[in-house]
């Protein structure tokens, strides 16, 4: 099942039947106001113009772009951290209003908490959903197990390595037991052995749990190898180009599936589509990547 | 994928393995005693200088008294009650203004810092400048309208305690990392929920930091304003023992002074370890 989410504007009952949709993005446009660099007046940056896309229960969905594709906004709107300037985003056909416990939130930095172990990290969601303490404990432990960090309970994040404190922040996105994994280049900055069997790790949890999972990231190999479908975005302004079905076998962990011929043509298709999205922008609005370059940043706040 | 699991299984194995592994060290108790000895032996010639130096006519012993007479005269006033009474009195002034600066400024730091931020951006010149006003230079004011009281004493020891504390509070709250806070709301924690479970345990290296300049500074500030006006406390017995000419007297204050300083600055420390025990990101 092919989606189209180009700028098109298709009626939205037209596209498909909505009943396995996870999340539904209506016609989702954000726009930063920034301050001119001379100083006087602010300006709109248009991060994400009319962004339609399904999210399918129980799938796994990457977005790929280059950086300030707006990307990582997307991924706020759908945590509910931002609202939408214009468009309505729908979870179990509920409208987003704010941060909520049905989802949760892996990003690129660790985002762990120094002041407390490995346990506690991961506890932290329970705590804010108000679970009892010996309890906490306990799911704490399994999803401490089920990455593979046990004996690393008592540990601070220091005492860990990267690729550790990326599956401390997994476990505690999973322990409160939210239906969706929204995760903001998660692997990018650990090294090539580690973010390999990261992603191995990732699909083995998504199989087991059965998590929706949206990924983001830059790489394009790494959206191909874990998803189901793999949303290629452009910017200036941040739309979804094409959203292109990954129909590689499953299990894909521990196989050669990297050096696969089909592989390789869908990687080279996803090129293509992101270069020639950013050929044709260069052309017209050249003077825009300044103004891309200066949002990225606060973009995340 | 069963294997996968085992894998990291044995990583882990491998890993606790590494831990039992002791490297080879010099007995404890040898290159303890080693350090130990090391480290005082400064003091140590020191002090035997200083014991020799008066008694063989080198320096005046009329106005340096050597250790051994100071310890002597510190054990008679402290038999007598005299020198306890001095470090109450001057513990209690600081301790007060101390508390109270704290009390006053980790809320405002916080305030200024976390929410009117704006405010905070108008006011910091201000505040820059009147943190730099030497309250020495304004102890005469501070007379005139409270009098040579008590309240003139831990009023002054307040404006030297405050500002460390409001300025590293303020740089506590700003430098929260908005990762952290970003997970959080993610998370749906409540705003009192995320001031308890992340800005204020991010901001707490920050605050301690404030904490021990302004212990350490309040302190400095007591043993002056002792001596500028007050009738006790240990400012006061070194300014009255220089008056009745009584030099061990006055030793006996000066390493009271020292001593309590140490400890006061020891504590502090002490308290830091207990509360940020997890290391700071190599920045």
């Amino acid at each position: 099942m092919v989606l189209s989410v180009k700028e098109t504007s298709y009626p939205v009952e037209e596209r498909r039947p909505e009943s396995d949709a996870k999340i539904v993005l209506k016609n989702i446009s954000r726009i930063y106001q920034i301050k001119r660099n001379n100083g006087k007046g602010s300006t709109g940056f248009i991060a994400l113009q009319d962004v339609n896309l399904q999210v399918r229960s129980g799938e796994l969905i990457s977005i790929v772009g280059p950086s300030g594709c707006g990307k990582s906004t997307l991924l706020d709107l759908i945590a509910g951290l931002a609202r939408p300037n214009s468009g309505e985003i729908f979870i179990d056909g509920r409208l987003i209003t704010g941060p909520a416990l049905d989802r949760g939130i892996i990003l690129q930095g660790y985002a762990l908490f120094p002041w407390r172990v490995v346990i506690d990290n991961v506890a932290f969601g329970l705590e804010i959903k108000g679970v009892p303490k010996k309890e906490r404990r306990a799911i704490s432990q399994k999803f401490i197990d089920l990455v593979g960090l046990q004996g690393f309970e008592d540990r601070y994040p220091y005492e860990l390595s990267g690729g550790m404190k990326q599956r401390v922040a997994i476990a505690r996105a999973l322990a409160y037991d939210p239906g969706v994994l929204l995760m903001d280049e998660p692997f990018a900055a650990v090294d090539a052995q580690t973010r390999e069997v990261l992603q191995d790790e990732l699909l083995q949890i998504w199989e087991k749990t059965g998590k929706t999972i949206v990924f983001v990231t830059h790489s394009i190999e790494e959206a191909i190898y874990l998803s189901d479908r793999v949303a290629v975005m452009t910017p200036n302004p941040g739309t979804i180009k094409e959203v292109i079905d990954i129909k590689l076998p499953r299990p894909r962990q521990n196989s050669d599936i990297r050096s696969s011929a089909e592989f390789g043509w869908v990687r080279h298709k996803v090129r293509e589509l992101l270069q020639s999205g950013s050929l044709e922008k260069e052309h017209g609005q050249q003077t825009d990547q300044n103004v891309a370059e200066a949002i990225s940043t606060e973009a995340t706040l | 994928m069963p294997g996968e699991l085992e894998r990291w299984s044995i990583s882990y194995y491998i890993q606790r393995q590494y831990q039992k592994i002791k490297l080879p060290v010099e007995p404890q108790r040898w290159s303890g005693l080693k350090n130990w000895i090391l480290k005082t032996i400064a003091i140590i010639a020191f002090l035997v200088l200083w014991e020799i130096g008066p008694r063989a006519g080198f320096i005046d012993p009329q106005f340096v008294a050597t250790p051994s007479k100071i310890i002597v005269t510190m054990w008679g006033m402290l038999l007598s009650g005299d020198l306890l009474v001095h470090v109450y009195v001057s513990l209690r002034r600081a301790l007060i203004a101390f508390a109270i600066s704290a009390v006053v400024a980790i809320p405002l730091g916080f305030l200024l810092g976390g929410w009117f931020t704006t405010f905070e951006k108008l006011l910091n010149p201000l505040l820059s400048i009147l943190g730099q006003v030497n309250p020495f230079t304004i102890f005469p004011v501070i007379i005139l309208f409270f009098g040579i009281g008590e309240a003139a004493k831990i009023i002054i020891i307040f404006l030297v305690a405050f500002w460390p504390i409001l300025f590293n509070t303020i740089t506590g709250a700003k430098n929260v990392d908005p990762q952290l806070v970003k997970c959080a709301r993610a998370m749906n924690a409540s705003k009192p929920a995320l001031f308890v479970k992340v800005i204020l345990p991010a901001a707490a290296p920050y605050i301690f930091n404030g904490l021990r300049m302004s212990s350490g500074n309040s302190f400095f500030m007591l043993i002056g304003a002792e001596m500028i006006g007050a009738s006790s406390g240990l400012g006061w017995l070194i300014l009255n023992s220089e008056v009745n000419y009584q030099i061990p007297r006055l030793y006996a204050g000066v390493v009271t002074i020292a001593l309590l300083g140490l400890a006061i600055s020891n504590l502090v420390a002490r308290l830091e370890k207990r509360v940020v025990v997890w290391h700071e990101p190599a920045n």
